[in-house]
This record gives structure tokens, C-alpha cells and sequence, in this order.
């Protein structure tokens, strides 16, 4: 049935892209860094859980326990060495979000020029768990559906985190005002820091996700940020459920333009949308009317 | 600069031009791919920085316009004179980068950057898929009798004229109305300026050079497909080029153009495999160690706009109103922040809207001033209706104000930041020129200083000779005494005393009462968005409702 042949894969995509665009906005809106070098960090990941299953035949799902962690402690070095400097400098958030482009701009292809050494141009893929499973006449690999629980349960766990605790109601404070913070005694370089690399971490778990059923090459990372950075627009900077929102009208959208029009114009409906979005409501989907 | 001095700095511009003109005589074929190279990096940086520097916007869509240009030379190439194949590649950059910027160029940067991360992106689609669908095959060749030789001289010319452009441009108006928008949009946007209209036209202008190069760099492949006329890099090096060797002036990009190409040239022929990771490596130096490019390092000056030309006309006196407000309300969806409120204003008074915080006065001013549109209700200034106008054609009518949060436009000077609001004034009177200005305000010794490093009270002094300078019939001052210290208040109170007796206009928001006493000769008192009470200064301060609303009523 076409209908739900679009509309299923569409949303285990669109979860891909939620969980995401989850980090970016962790990133962006917490530490105020666009990191142009996500999806580079994505496309790592991706590159980790095939080789780490290749190589030592460790299932994807083993592999995340290792990626978060490294990947969290890249990040966080990178803020500190490079990132957490340029938010000193910078006069107002205008020049910070500039500078932060610039140089996750030189990250991203160092990533990526790293990457291509190691893993050349060519594509990669791995099987695991692609069982095919028929839902309501569609048929869907389970490995889909596993990466779809998956990314559900850890977006649903940093939303309770980021809602329910401490330390999450201290962050979303950053991200609404961080002088306002930093007055009323909340450390924002060491949160701020602390966000980046909870940004990195969950880029990391999509990127293992996203290799159980894609095929990528060291090349696409840029893709991926497009598209974490169009649903984060799209749902409004620094909103959570905007961002999961955005994401499954994403993936739908894709999915069906795929389908009845052109693969190829994928990505042009991406950014028709987007466009679309942006004109109507500068602020996204679910953002404050600007005053 | 002394005589001798003079003619041998023009020796030495006529020996560099005739070198770089004859080059390709004595050059060999690969050290004339190098000149190409340099060159057509030149032309790209340049007109990049010309959009991008003053403006701050960064594009990374060059290769978009670059691709398009090599593209229209791919498809006409063959078919027409290469003058027509030229100019139809300057057409398609222009009406793209009109297109895009339309919708886009209204949005502020953030957005800006990844719309350009991804329209080159998306071009690139739709060019692919356009030929894999409609021509049916997805690269083309391109077979031209265009020598190297003459694809440099091309190259050259087409450097020339973008450098003269540039340099036109930095001299104009638009060149500092540019630089203002850069600085602060929405100051520049009330002084007149109109952003929007600058912003797309530099953008085009802009975009139509990088076609042109690509358009002239077609020949140099013979073969050409999407995915080497966009090829993203190029948009990547442009930036940093642009940025390493100063984007802020002319002549930055091409400091940094030159010794990159070098360096990318040795690169490809040694690391061919870490390109990339080398290219990243520098790129973050460069924004680390090197914001302002290596022309920041010589300190080198922008273009400098004399200050001068006439500015503030007194206004015109009649019995007319010059403002009549009527039944204007504001709502932020659910909240009414101004709620009917109606006055008039005749020449030559000071009136004053007083009120509790969050009573809605600066809400009131900036439907005035159009920085909001008013959700209901017509605001007429001499007549004309202004409801629905920008801030820029307010400001041109004759409607100057000042801002709550003071806003300067910090990276340009004193003199410049006056000179910015005359630029684009329509009335033109014999009043005072911008120094008189400054000297009225007490900044007269400091033209040349940066706004950003003036003290509180003289940004707020900068604001108001800002505001004179547009000429204004009516200028609007949201604030501009609070925070100063008694003896500047003194100051401030003559100051604007002088102003009224001058036959200026003025509608002052203010929580000084002395102030208010001392100058207007009307108040009107908002609350929760209503008028509820107007008339002279003393009268209305002991209005019960009035003490209520500011102290708490006994029943509130």
C-alpha cells in the first residue's frame, strides 16, 4: 500500500533526523556554537560501529556504549581547545555564531579529510538484523525498526533529563538567556562545555543508528548537517518537541518526494520546505513571534 | 603625498599592470594556469567580500553563482557569440540571486549562512536533475577556440572592472549605507536606510561577477558536469581566502588569494590525499589567530566618508497637526501592549508619554517609528498615512528617533554614524552639517573616534545628532535621559530645551519627571496599554488615576 509504504519509512527516518537535530540543538542552542562539522562527527560515528563490526564483529548496538563516550570527550576537548576561546572574543552573540561557523568549518574538513584517507570516497554499508518484517502490507527491515526504538528511548530520556533535573533546568536556562545564568550562579562555561559534548554524544548514537540501514561515504556528512540544521529551523531553535516534530514531517516529506517524484530531488524538497518555513514563519514551526 | 613620491607609485601601478597584462607572453603553460588561478580566486574573493565583508552575512553560495555562469557557457557556448554567452551568464546570476535573496536576504544572519550552505547544494540537484531528465545525459563538452592567453586577458578585465566597481561602491553612498546595515540593521533601517533594497542589490551585484567568472572559466575544462562546476570547495576557499586576507576592505581578499593558490597548488602536487585535512587545518587558524585578516594586521583604513552635507531643517510651523494617532492598538497574539490610544501633535511642542513600565509607551513609539506595524488604527504625519510603511521610508518622511537600548553603529566612527542617516535624505535644506550636529550635541572633538568606544551618555548624544541629522519634523526619544547622572541631566534637559526653541518636534517617553515638567507643555499618561489621563505636566501628575497607576490604588 503506497500510503504506508511512504509514511513508515518516512517516520523511522524522521526519527533519525529528531534525534539529530536533538544534539544540534543541544549544540546551538545551549553553547551557541553551529557546529558545521555534525554531520562530518556523523559520519565518524557511522564509520566506528561498521568498522567495529567488521573488525571485531560487535554488534552496532555494543558499539554505541563505546561511541558516546568517545565521542563525548572529542567534543568536549573541541569546545574547550577551540570553541569555548572564540565565545570569549566575540562582542555579541552575532559574531560568536560567525566564528563558531568559521571553525567548525576548518573542523569539518579535517574530519572528513581524515575520513577520506582512512575509508577513500567509496560507499559502505553493512547488513545486521536486515530481516525483512511486513507491517500493514509494507515491508520494513527490523534493523529500521530497532534503530527507530532506539533513537525513541534516548530522545525520550534527554528530554526527561533536560525537563526533570538539576542540571537540565540549569541548561535550558543557558539556552533562554546566559548572562541571566551566569547571575543567577550557573556555571555557563562548564555547562555550556558539558552540553556540547551531550550534543556530540547523541550525534554519535544517530550515526551508529543511521549505519544499520544506510549506506554512507566519508563524504555526506554536510547532507546530514543540512538536514539537522533545516528541522532545527524548522522547529524552532532550542525546542525540543518542535525539533521532533519537524523531524518526522522531514522524513515523511522525503520519503514521499522520493517516491512518486525523483530520488534525486530529495534534497530539494528539503530545502523547498525549508525555504517555504523560513519565509512564513521566520522564527519555525513552533518559535516565539520575534518582538 | 609629495610630487616625486606620487609619480613613482604611478611608475610603479603602470610597470605591475603592464607585467601582469603581458604575462602570458612569458609565462609558460603552467605557471599561466597558476595566473589563471590567482585571478579568477581574485575576482571571486572580491566580489564575495564586497557582499559579505560589510555586511557581515557570510555566503557560502558562492560556487552556486560560479557554477550557474560555467553552466550557461556549457549550454550557449556553441551556439552564440561569446559577448551574448557572457552577458546570459551575468543574466541567470543576477535573476537567481535575485530570486534567492528575496525571500531570503529579509532574514537575519544565522539563517542567512545555511540557506548559502545549501542553495549551491540544491542548484546542483536540480541542474543534475534537469539534465539526467530533460537532456538526457548529465555532463556536456564544451569545445571553444578561447586560448589560455585569452582566457586570462578575460580573467583580467573582468578583475579590473570588479575592483573599479568595488571601489565605486566603497566611495558611494551605498558603500557606507552598507556598512551601517552591518553594524546595526535596525539603526541604519531608521536612519533611512533601506536595508533590504541594499542588502539585495549588493547581493546581486555581487552574484553577477561570480557568473561572469564562471562563465569565463567554462572553456579552461572542456568537459564540464555538475560536480565540477559546483564544486563546493570553491565556495569553501573563497571564504577563507577572503577572510584571510580581510574582508572588510578592497584589497583584503587579495592578500589572502595569492599565497592560498600557492599553497594550494603545492598541496595538490604533494599531499594530494590530505588536501582536505590541511585546508581545515588553516581555515581554523586563520579564524583563530586572524579575525581581521592579514590587512588587520597593517591597521589599513577603511573608505572614510567626509563628513559634511546640510542636515537638520527646523520644522515647518502651522497649525495643522504634524502627527495625528488615531485609535492605534498593538497585540502580541494575546496581549494588548497598546490599546487605542489616539493624540495629536503640533509643531513646534514637546510632548511627553509617561507611564508605568510595561504600559506600552515604547511599544507606542515603535508603531510610530515602524519598527512594529500596528494591528489597528492610522497614524498620519503631515497627512501622509503611515501605517504599513517601513522604518526607512518613516525615517525619509521626516520621523527620527532614538532608541530605549542605545543604539550606535559601533565599528563606524562618530562623523560616520551621522553621515550615515544624510545619506539617503530627501528634503534638502540648508541646516547644520554633521559637525555642527556633533558640536551641538558636545561631540565635536570626537568624529573620528568608534562609536563602540564612546562612553554611555555620549552614544545616547550620538543617537540624538543621528536623529537630527535626517532632518526630522518629528523626532521621537525613547528613554534618552535615564541613566544619567544629575549634572548630565542638566545638560540633557538644556540640550532638548535648545532643540524645541529651535522649532524641532518632540515626542519624549520618559520616567524623569523633572524633565517633563521642565519641557513638555503635554503629557499623556498610558497604563496597561490605554491613554488614562493627558493634558499639562502638573495636572495630570496629581491625577489620582495617575498616582494609582504608579504607586498601586487602594482597591488595585
Amino acid at each position: 500500500m503506497l500510503l504506508v509504504d511512504i509514511i513508515l519509512p518516512g517516520l523511522v527516518l524522521g526519527g533519525m533526523y529528531a534525534l539529530i537535530a536533538l544534539g544540534l540543538t543541544l549544540q546551538y542552542g545551549v553553547a551557541r556554537i553551529m557546529n558545521l562539522s555534525y554531520g562530518e562527527s556523523l559520519v565518524a560515528a557511522a564509520f566506528g560501529a561498521f568498522s567495529l563490526y567488521g573488525g571485531l564483529g560487535l554488534s552496532p548496538l555494543a558499539a554505541l556504549l563505546l561511541a558516546v563516550p568517545v565521542a563525548m570527550v572529542l567534543n568536549w576537548l573541541l569546545y574547550r581547545l577551540l570553541l569555548e576561546r572564540l565565545m570569549r572574543r566575540g562582542k555579541d552573540r552575532g559574531a560568536q555564531e560567525i566564528d563558531s561557523i568559521l571553525v567548525t568549518f576548518g573542523v569539518l574538513f579535517v574530519i572528513q579529510g581524515a575520513m577520506l584517507v582512512a575509508f577513500g570516497g567509496q560507499y559502505y554499508s553493512y547488513s545486521y538484523l536486515s530481516i525483512p518484517l511486513t507491517i500493514m502490507g509494507s515491508t520494513l527491515a527490523v534493523n529500521r525498526l530497532v534503530a527507530l526504538l532506539f533513537a525513541a528511548l534516548v530522545g525520550g530520556a534527554v528530554y526527561l533529563a533536560l525537563t526533570r533535573t538539576r542540571i537540565g533546568t540549569a541548561v535550558r536556562a543557558i539556552a533562554v538567556d546566559a548572562n541571566a545564568a551566569r547571575l543567577v550562579g550557573i556555571d555557563v562555561a562548564a555547562l555550556s562545555g558539558l552540553a556540547f559534548a551531550f550534543g556530540g554524544g547523541l550525534v554519535a548514537v544517530g550515526g551508529v543508528l543511521i549505519s544499520m540501514f544506510l549506506t554512507f561515504n566519508a563524504a555526506m556528512g554536510v547532507v546530514f548537517t543540512m538536514k539537522a540544521l533545516v528541522v532545527i529551523i524548522m522547529g524552532g531553535v532550542g525546542n525540543v518537541i518542535g525539533a521532533l516534530v519537524a523531524g518526522l514531517l522531514l522524513g515523511v516529506v522525503e520519503t514521499a518526494v522520493a517516491r512518486l517524484v525523483d530520488p534525486g530531488l530529495t534534497l530539494a524538497a528539503t530545502y523547498a520546505l525549508f525555504l517555504g518555513v523560513l519565509v512564513i514563519k521566520p522564527t519555525g514551526l513552533f518559535g516565539r513571534a520575534a518582538s | 603625498m609629495t610630487g616625486p613620491v606620487r609619480i613613482l607609485l604611478w611608475c610603479a601601478g603602470l610597470a605591475l599592470a603592464a607585467c601582469l597584462v603581458t604575462y602570458p607572453l612569458y609565462a609558460n603553460g603552467y605557471y599561466l594556469a597558476l595566473g589563471i588561478s590567482v585571478l579568477y580566486f581574485t575576482i571571486l574573493a572580491t566580489a564575495w567580500a564586497m557582499f559579505s565583508g560589510p555586511t557581515r552575512y557570510i555566503s557560502l553560495a558562492t560556487v552556486a553563482f560560479f557554477g550557474l555562469g560555467a553552466y550557461t557557457a556549457a549550454v550557449l557556448g556553441e551556439t552564440m557569440p561569446w559577448p551574448v554567452v557572457l552577458l546570459a551568464a551575468a543574466g541567470v546570476g543576477a535573476l537567481t540571486a535575485a530570486i534567492t535573496g528575496l525571500s531570503t536576504l529579509r532574514l537575519s544572519g544565522i539563517y542567512f549562512v545555511i540557506f548559502s550552505f545549501g542553495l549551491a547544494e540544491l542548484i546542483r540537484q536540480l541542474v543534475i536533475w534537469y539534465e539526467v531528465n530533460i537532456h538526457k545525459s548529465v555532463g556536456r563538452y564544451l569545445f571553444s577556440a578561447v586560448t589560455q592567453d585569452v582566457l586570462y586577458w578575460q580573467l583580467l578585465g573582468l578583475t579590473a572592472v570588479v575592483f573599479l566597481v568595488g571601489w565605486m561602491l566603497g566611495r558611494s553612498r551605498y558603500g557606507l549605507a552598507l556598512r551601517a546595515i552591518g553594524a546595526d540593521e535596525t539603526a541604519a533601517s531608521h536612519s533611512g536606510i533601506d536595508a533590504t533594497r541594499i542588502k539585495l542589490g549588493v547581493f546581486i551585484l555581487s552574484a553577477t561577477f561570480m557568473a561572469v567568472t564562471g562563465a569565463v572559466m567554462a572553456p579552461r575544462w572542456t568537459y564540464i558536469d555538475p560536480a565540477i562546476a559546483f564544486n563546493p570547495t570553491i565556495s569553501f576557499q573563497v571564504v577563507i581566502m577572503a577572510l584571510l586576507g580581510g574582508a572588510g576592505s578592497l584589497f583584503g581578499p587579495v592578500l589572502g588569494v595569492i599565497p592560498l593558490v600557492l599553497l594550494f597548488e603545492v598541496l595538490t602536487a604533494t599531499l594530494p590525499n590530505h588536501f582536505s585535512i590541511v585546508l581545515g587545518v588553516i581555515f581554523v587558524f586563520i579564524v583563530m589567530v586572524l579575525p581581521n585578516g592579514v590587512i588587520g594586521l597593517f591597521g589599513a583604513g577603511r573608505w572614510r566618508v567626509p563628513a559634511g552635507g546640510p542636515a537638520a531643517a527646523p520644522a515647518r510651523a502651522g497649525d495643522a497637526p504634524l502627527l495625528a494617532v488615531d485609535g492605534v492598538s498593538k497585540s502580541f497574539s494575546g496581549l494588548r501592549a497598546v490599546d487605542g490610544v489616539s493624540f495629536t501633535v503640533t509643531p513646534g511642542e514637546i510632548i511627553g508619554i509617561i507611564g508605568p513600565n510595561g504600559s506600552g509607551k515604547t511599544t507606542l513609539l515603535n508603531t510610530l517609528s515602524g519598527a512594529l506595524r500596528p494591528s489597528s488604527g492610522t497614524i498620519r504625519l503631515g497627512g501622509i498615512v503611515l501605517n504599513g510603511m517601513r522604518a526607512h521610508q518613516i525615517a525619509r518622511l521626516g520621523l527620527a528617533r532614538t532608541f530605549q537600548l542605545v543604539r550606535v553603529m559601533p565599528d563606524l566612527t562618530v562623523a560616520e554614524n551621522v553621515a550615515a542617516a544624510q545619506l539617503f535624505s530627501t528634503t534638502n535644506g540648508s541646516g547644520a552639517t554633521a559637525s555642527e550636529l556633533l558640536d551641538l550635541v558636545g561631540l565635536g572633538k570626537l568624529q573620528e573616534t568608534p562609536a563602540s568606544d564612546l562612553t554611555y551618555i555620549d552614544q545616547k548624544r550620538l543617537e540624538l545628532a543621528r536623529a537630527l541629522a535626517l532632518q526630522p519634523r518629528l523626532v521621537l526619544l525613547d528613554e534618552w535621559l535615564a541613566g544619567l547622572n544629575p549634572s548630565e541631566l542638566e545638560t540633557g534637559i538644556a540640550l532638548i530645551a535648545k532643540l524645541r526653541d529651535r522649532g524641532l518636534t518632540i515626542i519624549m517617553v520618559e520616567h524623569v519627571m523633572d524633565a517633563i515638567r521642565a519641557l513638555c507643555s503635554h503629557c499623556i499618561v498610558m497604563n496597561a496599554g490605554s491613554v488614562i489621563a493627558r493634558g499639562a505636566p502638573e495636572a495630570v501628575l496629581s491625577d489620582p488615576k495617575v498616582v494609582a497607576a504608579y504607586l498601586g490604588g487602594d482597591d488595585a
